[in-house]
């Protein structure tokens, strides 16, 4: 520890403070380092009492977002809810308030709606979903139930219990009980007549019996009839069993018809027709059943959507910067500028290519010392090269809130480290480089702050270590474009017509 | 050349400096006796602009320091050194940084030649392998060189001793005095010493000023004051009691 | 009549008196910041005095501040059963209040009363009027380098201190208490904000200038030798703990509204 330089000791300590900050940020925070990006949608509500800014919005009791505004409208509450952009939503979502714990936190869940539906863009309005029951309303309802089935068994009581009640019961059994007598004595009464009736139906019989006996050939014709007819029938059979055999090895036109959805939903409803038919046809039925309504060839299908979204959005965070600072150095009271190219292809990554103008350029110091008489002048000469450009190339990753570079620093090897705070607005920097053996690296400094788009400004310490007096506080400012900007700022300019 | 006229100053309503004239012979060394707490420290300190007079003028080559601004006041007091009482090297730094101070502070020089001029200034006074050494490690006798060894790091024009003797042993004492001799002839600068050693002061000395009651009472070459016919001058120089107490500080 | 008024009013004419001559020296110090030469390597080594020195001691009460805050908690929130609340509630009382306060106070009693006693002998052996007689301004050398690095070197101290707080809590409560672990940290991630953490730094941040200020103030006006610099010592550290607390009042009631 003792062997290690104040410079270490104090930069290796603050790197362990900024890493834990870091850290602690980056888990209490959660969320909140995305609270910038996603997308809005809006859902209305009967009530949104209970319900704060900043509440978590959950699928399936996974965050997914925040609550970012609520607001009245027409009498209802109108919830803008913040959604993560690596969420997608269907457009039939529903959103209910839930909820949560014994101090009854609210919270916003969304109910995901089918697969089917278009996904959802941002802006787009959702509906609330049919209010859950929540302990008050259960309450009055089976209260409601309550009083109903109370008012049931005291009706049925009433019916039932009582004399009233007793009386109108022994009425009816009265009732059955004449009816059955009264049928008895008719019956009894009418003996006669039934058994004529049977006669009658006996001498019938046998008239039938004759008729019978006297043609029977014809009878044997229609039977020989229907045997034919069921041989015809089985010729069909076997030239359906044709038909869907060549359906299943793919020939025809009905194998072209297999996706569209019409044909599949009537081939469907035929072959379920035909099951009980033949086993070959039940057999072709599962294969193509399979091809439609498996699991798996969905979630294919879904996956490569996914693809296609993922390129799509790539191409949309791709962002070209160019970028000019100017930083105005006290110790030698001269302006530093910076023109730089940062190309991004990610949010959390990008290039940077910059020239640099140094006004102090390249130095080489030379010392002469010379001693007449014991008295010992110095001669101290600076050269510089001022023309020279100095260049950077970089390469940046950035985690969270904390950005890492590496690369070419003015022309020489070099690291930086940033931290960004208040929604990128403020970025603290530290860049070494210049790593020479015979003298200090190159520390820098640097706090750029951004008031408004497009302009910031800057201030830091420059080359703070310096064992070659070179050290200097300074402060700046710079523009920053991106591609885009420049697009909508090149087609607000009138271009004369003829 | 500097110059003191009419400069008064008071501490607390107590007159320590009372219409003070002084003429400072340069390239010479001047010697400032008086009593401890006659204002002798408060002399020097106005001489090199560390208190401010409440009136009168001080003038060094031809300026008047005490209308300069604190800012032109640093680029003039990089013609002085100063050695002081108790050496006044910084604690926190080695004997090597305690000397190469002033010349980091004020010369953009490489470390190499920055460590040449500490060694010749401290081979100048008389140390050698100090260099690492902490002020806490060393003796009395050798804080003291090592402050003049800072004192005369940037080849000042005017050099500074407050009681440069005091708190020494005689062989010490001696050392020292030729010590300044030494220097002053190396480097021809002008010396102010305040002194109340009488021995020490008539032998080093090229010029010799008494200050008594805030004011210069005699001054002279050592042989002129050393047979004043002012009384309170020669009961100091014989070191007798003098009836009238001075004034404390 | 007159004299009682005097005699009331001059505790309170040198309480404005010596108040102002502190926000003398700051703005002086301020001043001195911006202008060359710029001792970058005296103010870092004043950051590895205040900030790399003091990690023991802040590592050290940081933790049992943690820990301690754990066993008490606990006892209260298992009365209802909401032992859950323990590591939120240690770790909102550790960012915002406890973490910054207690590391400056330490802080105040390691570098802030060796700030005064360092410039106070410095002081009184006559080696600031040396920095004088070399160009070279005290306030420069001195003090701006200790302030800067009470300011930068607190938020850091903080925030290892409120990490390790947070640590203690979860070693305690988790390890001795048996609370639930996911619990203590799903509580923890989903009431403290990340403003709970930056308001506390940026308090440190204030109480790293007031201590740093006060030790230089009560050095850079030490006069009485030897005694006269134990008294500065100890003043450093009594007036800058009172003025920590003080500030930090008001500086939550600004932040936390």
């Amino acid at each position: 520890m003792s062997k290690l330089s104040v410079e270490a000791k104090v930069g290796f300590f603050v790197v362990i403070g900024i890493l834990l900050l870091g850290y602690m940020s980056m888990k209490v925070g959660k969320f909140s380092f995305k609270r910038g990006s996603g997308q809005d949608i809006s859902v209305f509500f009967d009530s949104a009492s209970g319900l704060s800014k900043d509440v978590p919005v959950e699928i399936a009791g996974v965050e997914v977002g925040r609550v970012r505004k609520i607001s009245l409208k027409n009498g209802k509450a109108l919830v803008t809810l913040r959604i993560n952009p690596d969420i997608k939503l269907r457009k039939d979502v529903k959103a209910a308030m839930r909820t949560r714990g014994i101090l009854g936190d609210k919270y916003v869940e969304l109910i995901p709606g089918s697969l089917a539906a278009p996904l959802i863009k941002a802006g787009e309005q959702i509906v609330q979903a049919a209010p859950v029951t929540d302990m008050n309303t259960l309450m009055n309802i089976l209260g409601e139930v309550a009083m109903n089935v109370k008012k049931l068994t005291k009706s049925l009581a009433n019916v039932f219990a009582g004399e009233k009640g007793e009386a109108s019961l022994r009425s009816i059994m009265d009732n059955t009980n004449e009816m059955v007598e009264a049928l008895n004595r008719t019956v009894q009464a009418n003996n006669k007549d039934f058994s004529a009736i049977i006669a009658n139906f006996t001498s019938f019989s046998e008239r039938l019996k004759d008729i019978g006996d006297a043609n029977s050939d014809d009878i044997r014709d229609i039977v020989a009839n229907m045997r034919a007819a069921s041989q015809r029938m089985e010729s069909l059979v076997a030239g359906i069993n044709d038909i869907t055999a060549k359906i299943n090895e793919g020939k025809g036109s009905i194998g072209k018809l297999v996706n569209d959805k019409e044909t599949i939903d009537s081939l469907n409803r035929s072959l379920a027709a035909l099951q009980n038919i033949t086993d070959k046809i039940n057999r072709g039925e599962g294969t193509i059943g399979k091809l439609i309504n498996d699991e798996e060839t969905v979630d294919n299908m879904n996956f490569a959507l996914a693809g296609i979204n993922d390129y799509i959005k790539k191409q949309d965070t791709f962002r070209t910067y160019f970028d000019y600072r100017g930083e105005y150095l006290f110790d030698s009271e001269e302006t530093k500028s910076y023109v730089s190219l940062r190309i991004q292809p990610r949010e959390d990554k990008y290039y940077l290519l910059q020239v640099i103008d140094d006004p102090r350029g390249r130095e080489t110091v030379k010392d002469t010392t010379r001693t007449i008489d014991g008295v010992t002048t110095t001669e101290h000469k600076v050269k510089v090269d001022r023309d020279e450009l100095k260049f950077s190339a970089q390469i940046a990753k950035r985690y969270y809130d904390l950005g890492l570079r590496g690369g070419i620093f003015e022309s020489t090897g070099g690291v930086g480290i940033d931290y960004y705070f208040f929604k990128d607005r403020l970025t603290l920097s530290l860049e070494a480089f210049d790593f020479d053996p015979d003298r200090n690296a190159h520390l820098k400094f640097k706090a750029d702050f951004k008031p408004v788009n497009h302009i910031y400004i800057s201030s830091g310490f420059d080359d703070f270590i310096s064992d070659e007096g070179r050290e200097s506080f300074f402060i700046g400012a710079g523009i920053s474009f991106a591609d885009e900007d420049i697009k909508t700022f090149l087609s607000d300019i009138p271009i004369p017509m003829n | 050349m500097i110059k003191l006229v009419k400069v008064s100053k008071s501490f607390k309503g107590q007159k320590v400096l009372d219409n003070l004239d002084l003429i400072v012979e340069p390239e010479k060394i001047n010697i400032i006796i008086g009593r401890s707490g006659s204002g002798k420290s408060v002399l020097l300190k106005h001489i090199i602009g560390l208190i401010r007079p409440d009136s009168g003028q001080i003038f060094v080559d031809g300026i008047d320091i005490t209308k300069i601004n604190e800012k032109t006041f640093n680029e003039m007091r990089k013609k002085f050194g100063m050695l002081f009482q108790e050496a006044a090297l910084f604690d926190s730094m080695t004997v090597g940084e305690n000397v190469a101070f002033p010349i980091k502070e004020h010369r953009h020089l490489s470390q190499k030649k920055v460590d040449e001029i500490v060694n010749e200034k401290l081979i100048q006074v008389g140390l050698t392998n100090v260099a690492h050494k902490m002020p806490s490690e060393l003796s009395g006798g050798m804080k003291k060189r090592v402050g003049l060894a800072r004192a005369i790091a940037l080849d000042p024009e005017i050099i500074l001793f407050d009681e440069p003797t005091t708190g020494l042993d005689p062989i010490m004492c001696s050392a020292i005095n030729n010590l300044i001799v030494q220097t002053q002839e190396h480097t021809k600068a002008t010396c102010i010493v305040i002194s109340h050693d009488i021995e020490s002061t008539f032998k080093i000395a090229h010029k010799v000023a008494m200050l008594y009651h805030g004011k210069i009472i005699e001054e002279g070459i050592p042989g002129e004051v050393k047979v004043s016919g002012n009384p309170v001058v020669r009961q100091f120089i014989e070191g007798r009691q003098i009836e009238q107490s001075p004034k404390q500080k | 009549m007159i004299r009682i008024f005097e005699s009331a009013g001059r505790p309170f004419v040198a309480f404005v008196e010596e108040f102002g001559r502190i926000l003398l020296l700051l703005i002086s110090a301020t001043a001195w910041l911006f202008r060359p030469p710029f001792r970058f390597r005296v103010v870092l080594k004043q950051m590895e005095f205040v900030g790399v020195k003091s990690i023991t001691v802040v590592l050290i009460t940081g933790a049992f501040t943690g820990m301690v805050l754990a066993l008490q908690t606990y006892h209260g929130f298992r009365m209802f059963g909401g032992e859950g609340l323990v590591g939120s509630t240690l770790t909102l009382a550790i960012t915002r209040e406890l973490g910054p306060v207690f590391t400056a106070l330490m802080v105040t009693g390691r570098a802030g009363s060796a700030m005064a006693a360092e410039i106070g002998t410095m002081k009184v052996t006559e080696q600031i009027d040396a920095l004088y007689t070399m160009s070279v301004s005290p306030v420069q050398f001195l003090i701006m380098p200790r302030i800067v690095a009470g300011i930068l070197m607190l938020p850091v101290l903080t925030v290892i201190s409120d990490f390790i707080g947070i640590v203690g809590g979860y070693f305690v409560g988790v390890k001795l208490l048996n609370i639930n672990s996911g619990i203590f940290m799903a509580r923890i991630v989903e009431i403290v904000d990340l403003d709970d953490i930056f308001n506390g730094l940026i308090k440190s941040a204030c109480f790293g200038l007031i201590l740093a200020l006060v030790g230089c103030y009560k050095g850079f006006y030490t006069t009485g030798g030897a005694e006269g610099v134990g008294k500065a010592t100890t003043q450093s550290v009594v007036y800058a703990s009172v003025a920590i607390l003080i500030s930090d009042y008001f500086l939550t009631s600004v932040m936390f509204r």
